[in-house]
């Protein structure tokens, strides 16, 4: 009796957290339907009213505009490159140094260690002048190597990669030395592999975060055809009910969350075990 | 087949102050089993990794097969190790466990195969070798580090606990299995446990070691009827030895050992050899029996009944207690009185250092 009462409970319990998920998800999820609806309203109608989105006439001329008139493809293109730039940096630099933290011994390590951790709690504001200032002092402003190079110093790659190292038994590392793997064959071909996960994880969070940035993209690139996607979408909102319509932007920024949408699709699997790893961590 | 010697020449190791190995000679002959016995942290894991070089030697010489090793790197040396936790590499397969030391350097892939196969064979895991580690029980796991070592031929196989993880069956299995795997190969062997029961069946010469130093090398059976000191006969046998304080008498130039009560354990242990002070006799379990006319009168606390034996906790008259065996058919009951027969051609003598005397050979 107790048993069942406990279950009831238990089932009631699990309704209310279905509830409150749905919630949250329309929550999400309107403004991207809204969005959505918009793109395909000719901006003629949409001048008037936004209430006309409920009803006929739809159109796709809004993204067939995007492919003949709009900036999108340069700055998806200028996303694709600075995202999957500091995405691959991170996953190589992060790994190296993880390595480097967990096996190697020399002298300092555990003090540099924490002053990497320190990078975590300094936020970037408090850093971007300087480094606004750094990079035009190089005459780095609106290249590539400007937007990616300063994401490529994570901290949190760097723990997580280093707690992931350290976590895989030394006997690992010792039995490959006694088959005669020199120390990068051992990092190469034997422990690399193994933080396949921790891969997975940092380069999802990574990706999502380089896609997204704004703050620092637009700082450093001044010239549209540096643009990324985001600092392209908000340069055009600044107009966009006189000059471009409200429905082509709606539609350009349906056009520019794709990307992130189909690497949703690809890698959902581990983005949910990633993020409830990150949740259980 | 290689088949190699090792000499340890006055080897030390230390662990920042702490010396865990103490200028340490001893030479393991070529095609010998020989065991590393001790507890925990005694030193014995640690000397075995200085052997495969996992850890450096800060003084004296390692050789083998009379080439010195000790400033080789690991996979210079011409050794195998299986680790205790397996250390296979989780992400390849069983025949890429296998392979990975042999393409490493440089072995042609028909060789690779052909070493693989002969190994799976003897070893029965033929049938897994395109499975990965994960997919693996315990035993297989143990069977396929057995394998990553065998298909190397190396000058020595080293053993680091490797039964210390499976289940009591499959130790027992796995234990003879390496017996008989070392009669067909013949290799050099030297095997870390802190099992007694793995060290006396499985080693043709026991390293007894306590607190970072070498207490007795010798057969099993010398170990076990002739420790040399109280340590190694405490550590080897179960139940360990009885110890109890006595007084010596000469009798005919052999000590009569004088227990607390007043009864008397006639031993062999020559009486010249002793040493002043305190001693203690030490007599094994299956040298004290039940018997109407034995001397030693005692009160029985605990039956202990292991089906071919009994084991029987006694307390003597004088408070002091001791361990004697019965048959497994033993009508002892908890709270009998009953009168003990030791024998006393078995028994030892130690000193207050726990050196041990014993009866001439």
């Amino acid at each position: 009796m107790a048993a069942s009462e406990h279950i009831v409970g238990r089932g009631i319990g699990n309704k209310l957290i279905l509830f409150s998920v749905i919630l949250v998800a329309i929550m999400w999820m309107l403004p991207i339907a809204w969005t959505l609806l918009l793109s395909f309203k000719p901006n003629s109608e949409l001048m008037i009213s936004t209430a006309s989105a409920f009803h006929p006439p739809y159109t796709i001329k809004n993204y067939t505009d995007i492919f003949q008139s709009s900036g999108v493809f340069r700055w998806l293109w200028n996303s694709a490159v600075v995202s999957i730039g500091v995405t691959v940096g991170i996953l190589v630099l992060s790994s190296l140094a993880g390595y480097g933290f967990a096996r190697a011994e020399f002298k300092g390590r555990d003090i540099i260690f924490v002053l990497v951790l320190l990078g975590l709690a300094v936020p970037e504001q408090a850093v971007i002048i300087a480094r606004h200032q750094m990079f035009s002092d190089l005459k780095m402003h609106n290249t590539y190597p400007a937007i990616i190079l300063p994401g490529l110093s994570s901290a949190f790659g760097v723990f997580l990669m280093t707690q992931y190292f350290k976590a895989i038994p030394k006997d690992i590392d010792e039995a490959a030395m006694l088959d005669n793997a020199s120390r990068f064959k051992i990092f190469w071909k034997v422990l690399l592999p193994l933080t396949i996960p921790a891969q997975a994880t940092l380069g999802i969070f990574s990706f999502l975060g380089a896609w997204n940035d704004y703050l620092w993209p637009l700082i450093s690139a001044t010239k549209p055809e540096m643009f990324t996607i985001t600092v392209g979408m908000a340069s055009t909102q600044t107009n966009f009910a006189q000059s471009e319509g409200l429905g082509f932007l709606m539609a350009q920024a349906i056009f520019a969350g794709l990307p992130v949408f189909i690497v949703y699709l690809f890698f959902q699997k581990y983005i949910v075990r990633a993020v409830a790893g990150a949740a259980i961590n | 087949m290689q088949v190699s010697s090792i000499e340890l020449d006055s080897v030390s190791k230390r662990f920042g102050s702490v010396e865990v190995i103490s200028e340490l000679s001893l030479t393991i002959h070529s095609g010998e089993f020989i065991a590393f016995l001790g507890p925990s942290g005694c030193g014995k894991s640690t000397l075995l990794r200085m052997i495969a070089g996992l850890e450096s030697v800060d003084g004296g010489e390692i050789r083998i097969g009379g080439e010195r090793v000790d400033r080789l790197p690991p996979g210079a040396r011409g050794v195998a190790m299986v680790f205790q936790h397996y250390a296979l590499y989780p992400h390849m397969t069983v025949f890429d466990n296998l392979a990975f030391g042999l393409r490493n350097i440089g072995t042609a892939e028909d060789e690779i195969a052909r070493r693989i196969e002969e190994a799976a064979r003897i070893l029965e895991i033929s049938h897994l070798l395109k499975r990965k580690p994960g997919q693996l029980s315990g035993g297989q796991r143990q069977r396929v580090a057995i394998g990553r070592a065998l298909v190397k031929d190396p000058k020595a196989y080293l053993f680091d606990e490797p039964l210390s993880n499976l289940d009591a069956a499959l130790r027992v299995r796995t234990r003879v299995e390496l017996a008989r795997l070392h009669q067909q190969t013949r290799a050099t062997t030297i095997f870390v446990t802190h099992d007694q029961v793995e060290a006396m069946t499985l080693a043709s010469r026991i390293v007894v070691m306590n607190a970072r130093k070498v207490e007795q090398v010798g057969t099993p059976m010398e170990i076990y009827g002739r420790p040399a000191t109280e340590f190694v006969a405490r550590f080897v046998g179960s139940p360990a030895m009885n110890f109890l304080p006595v007084q010596v008498n000469d009798r005919g130039g052999l000590a009569s050992a004088v227990l607390g009560d007043g009864s008397i354990i006639d031993t062999h242990v020559p009486v010249a050899a002793l040493p002043g002070g305190d001693l203690r006799v030490g007599v094994r379990a299956e040298a004290i029996r039940v018997r109407p006319d034995g001397a030693l009168p005692g009160k029985v606390e605990v039956v202990e009944r292991l089906g071919d034996r009994t084991h029987l906790h006694i307390r003597l008259m004088d408070g002091s207690t001791l361990v004697a065996e019965d048959t497994g058919i033993s009508q002892v009951q908890p709270g009998d009185a009953v009168r003990l027969a030791v024998e006393g051609a078995t028994a030892h003598l130690f000193d207050a250092g726990g050196l041990a005397y014993h009866a001439r050979q």
